[in-house]
């Protein structure tokens, strides 16, 4: 038992570390679509007051938000094409 | 003829003047548009750096008045948070935290520090030290510009009811399912340690420790969907493993043998126009372990909802919250309501004026009230 759980833990690691690499390389391969103003405003509207007030555009540089839209990805769970435009939309706007 | 010669003379004399003066123009043009385009040039890598250094954060000030000891300043966290992003595929996310102790002392911690691989457009692996996937409040609510009262809920604190933070390796993200978002973060981790004294476990530490002790990772995660035409954020967390309890003897931690860990919960979160709802449950427990310094098995269990009504055009809001804390050791029980109303300077400069009406729920045993006042600070 104590040597299954242990090979159960070890399969986990390794498979997260395999699918991570072949994900990634396999997104190389796909060229992302870039941001769309229209949708981002949308997404922004959807997503950005969720869990705190929401930041007025304006706050923050263009740079500025390139890593706080990054940072937000992964702490809502946005998908990378959102977060896109998302971001057109705040350089835009600001 | 001479008159006629030297007008002509003259006219051609002008008109090669003339040229000349175009021809600087059309220099002095063209070196005004390559400047232009230098400029833009420049501009436009603040747009699209390569390498991106960025602070953010959060901090907090206050005064607290618990009701059997005097009223005391206070400073809360200062908490620098440092991204270095290179390209749109990697980031390193660290948050510190400083905060002063009752002799004036400082001390600085790691919050978390994670190397983020932002694999394709649907998962990231995130290696490191991470808050805690599990539920909500740990991971978002925590800085004080987005909690919007001066104090976690009952059982929501460090080393508490919620599991605070892991050392290990998460994917995360999220796809779209026909109008609504999904998202998920799964884990592997050192997992947390058991604390003990007397025989009991004082505590379930989850700070993300830097050494499996017992050699037995945790695993787990958290599914969340949010409802974009409702507002409506719901998330399911569990997770499985082995913990161990911890005792240090001279220099070095020895550990007990291992035994059972769980930890279930269930969140959302709600905005019915400028009414915001949330509210969570968690509950962390651990078999037992006859071999052990502190063999039984315990739960600690803890639940809250929170509603805040802005009004005032968004400048004010009112919040009210209970929340419980239930654990196996009586003196840490809470349970607790509390009102408070908050000014917004900005959306992220935040006063706060709160009232908590403590209880402990046992026989015999009391909790203090406070009024907590305090300015938090997002930027
Ligand atoms: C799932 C909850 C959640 C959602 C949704 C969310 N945020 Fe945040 N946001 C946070 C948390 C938590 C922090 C504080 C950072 C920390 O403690 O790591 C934060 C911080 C920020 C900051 C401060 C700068 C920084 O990087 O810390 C800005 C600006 C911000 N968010 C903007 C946004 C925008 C724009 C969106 C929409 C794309 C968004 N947020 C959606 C949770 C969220």
């Amino acid at each position: 038992m104590k040597f299954k759980t242990e090979i159960l833990y070890k399969t986990m690691l390794a498979a997260t570390f395999i699918a991570a690499t072949v994900m990634s390389s396999a997104t190389m391969a796909n060229e992302k679509q870039s941001g769309d103003f229209g949708r981002g405003a949308k997404a922004w509207v959807d997503n950005c007051g969720r869990c705190h007030n929401v930041r007025d555009p304006k706050e923050l540089r263009d740079d500025q938000w390139i890593s706080t839209a990054f940072h937000m990805r992964l702490r809502a769970g946005l998908t990378g094409q959102q977060t896109r435009d998302i971001l057109t939309f705040l350089q835009g706007s600001n | 003829m001479r008159f006629k010669l030297s007008v002509l003379t003259c006219a051609m004399g002008l008109a090669m003047y003339a040229n000349a003066g175009a021809a600087t123009d059309i220099e002095k043009l063209k070196a005004e548009v390559d400047d232009l385009k230098q400029q833009v040039e420049s501009a436009a890598e603040w747009k699209k750096p390569i390498t991106l250094v960025h602070l953010a954060g959060f901090a907090s000030v206050g005064y607290t008045d618990t009701k059997s000891e005097p009223g005391t300043f206070n400073t809360g966290s200062f908490s620098p948070i440092l991204h270095y992003q290179f390209n749109e595929s990697v980031m390193l996310e660290a948050e510190l935290e400083f905060a002063t102790d009752e002799g004036g002392n400082s001390d600085a911690s790691i919050e978390y520090m994670t190397i983020d691989l932002f694999m394709n457009d649907y998962a990231a692996l995130v290696v490191g030290k991470f808050l805690s996937p599990l539920g909500q409040f740990r991971q978002n609510m925590h800085p004080s510009w987005i909690n919007k009262m001066a104090s976690a809920p009952v059982g929501f604190g460090h080393d508490q009811a919620a599991s605070n933070a892991e050392v290990g390796a998460m994917v995360r993200g999220g796809f779209p399912m026909s109008g609504i978002y999904a998202n998920y973060a799964a884990y592997l981790g050192n997992g947390p340690t058991l604390e003990a004294d007397a025989g009991e476990i004082e505590k379930i530490e989850s700070p993300g420790v830097n050494k499996d002790g017992d050699g037995k990772k945790v695993g787990g995660g958290r599914f969340g969907l949010y409802f974009p035409n409702q507002k409506l954020d719901l998330g399911i967390s569990a997770a499985t493993g082995k913990v161990a309890v911890r005792s240090l003897s001279g220099a070095t931690y020895t550990y007990d043998d291992p035994r059972d860990y769980d930890v279930l919960g269930a969140d959302f979160i709600w905005h019915i126009n400028t009414l915001d709802l949330r509210g969570e449950y968690t509950k962390q427990k651990y078999g037992a372990q006859a071999s052990s310094s502190a063999p039984d098995a315990g739960a600690w269990e803890a639940w809250y909802v929170q509603a805040a009504y802005g009004f005032g055009g968004a400048k004010w809001e009112a919040v009210v919250r209970y929340s419980e804390y239930d654990t196996p050791q009586d003196s840490k029980d809470r349970n607790q309501s509390m009102v408070g109303l908050n000014y917004l300077f900005a959306s992220n400069v935040i006063g706060k004026v709160d009232y908590e009406f403590n209880d402990n729920p046992n026989a015999g045993l009391t909790a203090d009230d406070r009024l907590l006042l305090q300015l938090a600070y997002g930027f």
